[in-house]
């Protein structure tokens, strides 16, 4: 049985160098895998009559309001194409469904899927490459913001297009910042300078509790290290070929987790979970006065403005800084969801898919799309355009996010991982994190398991993909 | 089984003939339905556990016999999540029966107006599980809910707190089954006859005796349907940790159908899933045959 | 009649001080129970700073019922209502028919392998919802039945609990009971129908109430099989309601009171059931 074992091992382990082999080849000069679809742009044309497409999204109410307003717009600006929005909830329902739909055969036409499912949703191989129909329509991706772009590519090819991005900011309390002597207008930029403010602002008892809500979000970490030009999992962060383990157990890392659980430790700050009832306590502890910083996504923004617009709050001046970050130099990550193409509708609607996105992605729709939802513009014509200065002259604490995006270098560390095991690895990150946090764990000690978990776990994963699947 | 639903009537063999007929006639539409939704998924599932699955449907898959279920049966995540069930299942149901019965017994007098309150009492049936979450997911919430505000806010807060995370699970699934037992309690209360409880009050029996001589024994088929049926479906909580832990902090509230979730919806992994499920069920039914073996002895039939 | 009342008089003083203690246990009780609820109806009316901020509130004295229309609308609530009462009333319908002939097969009838099928019925409900939704999906599909009430329903017909529930109470019943139904020339279903039913209608209402609320509970099954709005059941809708932000907190409230009134209504109905009376003498009698 042992021997037996150890020869799938090894086979599993051969199979996984080829592959990893052919990508490197693939990715340095031979046309990219993906590409190898083509995009039946002429199957538009000659259909007869409207051709009716799906797309599932779950964008929340007041964001599907906006996304609502620009289907409708574009349902009638022309008449071959008609799109039908479905709201699945949450990305995660939504993926759940796409997943039992390859079963069932209920599958939609376009899919919009959360940031760190890229990965698994190329491995269904039912994605239609949108740089597939670049090529064949002549479109350039130039537009994009550099790191929005550098987001979608995978090996070279772009799968999804991108359409709602935000990123990691840090929202702060001006008010606590003055009494604690600090220079509102000047948030904490690096690690260091939120210990030392957070150490401030404690002595001068401006706040209630620890001056920082620290939310248990893994991405917090994979950030951090990207800020640092340090990659999160080998193989250019999975971008250039399969990520197979986790490399992030080294002197940056370690540094990383040993900040957290010191803040922890000495009553600087205090954790709450990043999924269930509490994932918002850290910026609901900013306003019941027992915080005065947290780091969360650009997209809040908007509620909590409205929140503190009710008056509530009185005691809250609400100020958003970049993401602060070992070296403070830059690197956010671009975050949020994309839309992908399913290879699996007729061609006239692979077609009718197409022109819908490239819809999305226009200057107009960004400006409309940002200023509705607080998502960032990712194309750099909506970021130049009057309409987004004035509004960000009206509302600063939006730029912030677009700001930190351009800040930095464009490298695979910025640009985000690409796992196909991502929620476990997740939740390996997590759960080390926790175990410092909550029993006491060395930051050495559970960094390490972290990445032995983490690579633990895209090996199982990895295993499972077929060979050829690149 | 007892001999208490005994077999041994006399009757003759067209009787018995046409009693067989009638039993497929009245089961047969269960068993219609239960093989093609329960048991077809059940055996594709097992079937299922003997092979590396990918991650999606339509992709090859590797046949590795049964050494997925002995890797993950002998893993210490499987134990581990194992001792939560059970554990979960010792929180909740002895206390979530007791508890009904209890509100049962006392709503069962005659009082004028019991209605209303045999009403309020049954009520949590009427909610969700994911309002019961919702609810006390908001109630322990160190920011905004009411327990800290009342002063019980320990460190890490309830939800997030190793050591109380579970029992908060507990106390949220015995709130939201309450009405459930509640109801069962009292239905089963109704067949305790006035005349016999009357009958035991001339003979001079105490309240607690009365209870225990005569209400219980009348009773006792109620609650050994309660305590199978408890079991079984405590052994099936989902929803709850779900949407107050997530299977957190550190995995202590990882129950099996929440491993399973996990493994199959998140990381696609449908056959480790299998496995996790079948040993689930298995664990369940024989629990279950253990239960009705030794306890069924003790319920007392009206034969 | 109070027991009390029969039987030795004790002093009048101490009866009605006895009912008051009575009735100050029920009354915490109650609280205790409705609480939960109580809060809910509370922040539904709320604005959404107040459900956030502490200290808690506790009655709303500035009643928003705008959270309602909110809820109703975002929710989707008056066609996903519609859907779920059609859905919920053939499950209910199919479980307590399918439980009552199973339940009575197993209490009056003979038939060989009796031990071995009631273990069979049981087992169905220890099989984990994730071995049979995802499969579920898929035959539903090769039936036509995806996206139809029926493909929602046809899963659920029958259960091992309304069985379960059924044969306890049926073997409640005595055999001479049957006996002298026998003798009367009732045949098995006459039985069935016109006594044995009768004198369970406690657990057969019972068996509607819990039918009723774990089909109307039902979330993750109607989101994978129906495609589009026009099938969906009540609960997507809350789960939309709850993704909302924290700004609309009160409105999600809103929605979970929303699904949960025709439960209530439900419940109220049936309390009269399981109020003691009719059937209380019969069995003896």
């Amino acid at each position: 049985m042992t021997r037996g074992r150890i020869a799938r091992r090894f086979a599993a382990m051969v199979s996984a160098a080829l592959v990893t082999g052919a990508s490197l080849v693939a990715a340095a000069g031979a046309p990219p895998a993906g590409a190898a679809s083509t995009c039946p742009l002429d199957a538009l044309k000659k259909a007869k009559g409207t051709v009716q497409i799906t797309m599932w999204h779950s964008m929340p109410r007041a964001n599907e309001q906006t996304l609502q307003k620009l289907t409708d717009q574009f349902n009638s600006s022309q008449s071959k194409v008609k799109v039908n929005l479905l709201n699945q909830v949450t990305y995660d329902d939504t993926f759940t469904k796409y997943k039992s739909g390859l079963s069932s055969g209920d599958l939609p036409d376009i899919v919009q899927l959360q940031d760190t499912d890229q990965a698994q949703m190329i491995d269904t191989r039912t994605v239609l490459p949108a740089a597939a129909c670049a090529k064949a329509d002549n479109y350039s991706f130039s537009a994009f913001l550099p790191r929005v772009l550098s987001y979608v590519s995978i090996k070279g090819t772009v799968y999804a297009m991108p359409f709602n991005t935000s990123g990691s900011v840090l929202f702060y309390n001006k008010n606590a910042f003055q009494k604690a002597g600090l220079d509102p207008t000047q948030p904490p930029t690096t690690l260091d300078e939120v210990r030392s403010d957070a150490q401030k602002l404690k002595d001068s008892g401006a706040v209630g509790g620890a001056p920082m809500g620290l939310k248990v979000d893994p991405g917090f970490f994979e950030q951090w290290l990207g800020f640092a030009n340090q990659l999160f999992v080998n193989n250019s962060n999975g971008r250039q070929a399969r990520a197979t383990k986790a490399v992030f157990d080294n002197p940056t890392g370690r540094e990383l987790f040993a900040w957290m659980s010191g803040m922890v430790k000495d009553g600087l700050a205090e954790t709450n979970p990043d999924s269930g009832s509490s994932q918002y306590d850290n910026l609901l502890g900013i306003g019941n006065g027992n915080f005065a910083m947290a780091m969360d996504t650009s997209a809040s923004l908007g509620t909590i403005t409205q929140v503190l617009a009710t008056g509530q709050y009185p005691n809250v001046s609400l100020g958003v800084g970049p993401m602060p970050g070992p070296e403070g130099k830059g690197g956010v990550h671009a975050q949020g969801g994309e839309l992908f193409m399913v290879n699996k509708s007729s061609p006239a609607k692979q077609a009718a898919a197409w022109q819908f996105l490239k819809f999305l992605d226009t200057s107009a729709s960004q400006v409309t799309w940002a200023i509705g939802t607080g998502y960032i513009p990712i194309v750099k014509s909506a970021a130049a355009s009057p309409q987004m200065k004035d509004f960000w002259a009206q509302n600063p604490g939006y730029k912030v996010a677009f700001d930190q995006l351009l800040d930095g270098a464009n490298t695979p560390a910025t640009a985000g991982s690409v796992i196909g095991a991502y929620a476990a690895v997740k939740d390996a990150v997590r759960n080390a994190e926790n175990s410092m946090f909550l029993q006491g764990t060395s930051p050495d000690a559970a960094v390490k398991k972290a990445a032995s978990d983490s690579t633990a776990a895209m090996a199982d994963y990895n295993q499972r993909v077929p060979a050829g699947a690149g | 089984m007892t001999a208490a639903i005994s077999d041994d009537r006399v009757v003759s063999k067209s009787t018995r003939r046409k009693e067989r007929g009638l039993a497929l006639l009245f089961l047969a539409p269960s068993l219609l339905v239960f093989g093609v939704f329960v048991f077809y998924p059940l055996i594709h599932n097992a079937y299922l556990g003997f092979y590396r699955t990918p991650p999606f449907p339509g992709l090859p898959k590797t046949y590795v016999g049964l050494d997925q279920y002995k890797d993950v049966l002998t893993s210490s995540d499987f134990f581990d999540s194992l001792k939560t069930t059970v554990l979960f299942a010792v929180m909740t149901v002895p206390v979530g029966i007791a508890l009904g019965l209890a509100l049962a017994v006392l709503a069962h007098q005659q009082l004028r107006g019991i209605g209303i309150y045999r009403t309020f009492f049954s009520s949590t049936v009427a909610t969700s599980v994911a309002v019961a979450a919702v609810i006390f997911g908001t109630l322990m919430n160190p920011q905004v809910g009411l327990l800290p505000w009342l002063g019980v806010n320990p460190h890490p807060p309830i939800l997030q707190n190793p050591t109380w995370a579970l029992p908060a699970v507990a106390v949220t699934t015995i709130w939201q089954t309450l009405g459930l037992t509640f109801i069962l309690m009292s239905a089963g209360l109704q067949t305790v006859p006035d005349e016999l409880l009357e009958a035991a009050r001339v003979d001079g029996a105490g309240a607690w005796a009365r209870f225990w001589h005569v209400t219980l024994p009348l009773l006792s088929p109620t609650i050994f349907f309660a305590v199978v049926i408890g079991t079984i479906f405590a052994f099936q909580t989902f929803g709850q940790i779900d949407l107050l832990t997530q299977g957190g902090p550190l995995n202590k509230t990882n129950v099996l159908t929440y491993f399973i979730y996990t493994e199959l919806i998140q990381n696609s992994n449908e056959g480790k899933a299998a496995v996790l499920a079948i040993a689930l069920f298995l664990l369940t039914l024989l629990l279950a045959l253990a239960q009705i073996r030794f306890l069924e002895r003790r319920v007392t039939y009206e034969r | 009649m109070s027991v009390e009342a029969a039987g030795i008089g004790v002093g009048r003083g101490r009866r009605v001080a006895g009912k008051i203690a009575r009735y100050a246990l029920l009354t915490v009780l109650a609280i205790v129970v409705l609480f939960p609820i109580y809060i809910t109806i509370v922040n539904s009316l709320l604005v959404p700073s107040a459900i956030t901020s502490q200290p808690p509130k506790f009655f709303p004295t500035n009643p928003q019922w705008s959270s309602y229309s909110s809820a109703w609308d975002a929710g989707h609530m008056g066609e996903y209502l519609k859907n779920s009462f059609i859905v919920t009333i053939l499950i209910t319908v199919g479980q307590v028919v399918t439980a009552v002939l199973a339940g009575y097969a197993f209490a009056f009838l003979q038939f060989p392998f009796k031990r071995t099928l009631f273990v069979v019925f049981l087992a169905t409900l220890m099989v984990p919802f994730e071995v049979t939704i995802v499969t579920n999906v898929t035959t539903v599909n090769d039936l036509g039945l995806f996206n139809t009430y029926w493909g929602l329903a046809v899963p659920f017909l029958a259960t091992g609990f309304g069985a379960f529930l059924m044969r306890q109470a049926f073997l409640v019943l005595p055999q001479d009971l049957r006996d002298a139904a026998a003798l009367d020339g009732y045949g098995h279903f006459r039985f069935l129908t016109r006594v044995a039913v009768p004198l369970a209608r406690p657990a057969v209402a019972a068996l509607t109430v819990f039918a009723f609320l774990a089909a109307w509970n039902q979330y993750l099954w109607p989101l994978l099989v129906t495609s589009g709005d026009s099938h969906r059941t009540v609960q997507i809708g809350l789960k939309q309601l709850r993704g909302l932000s924290i700004d609309q907190v009160n409105v999600t409230f809103a929605g979970a009171v929303i699904a949960v009134i025709p439960l209530v209504i439900l419940l109220l109905v049936f309390q009269k059931q399981l109020v003691r009376g009719l059937t209380a003498g019969a069995v003896k009698g």
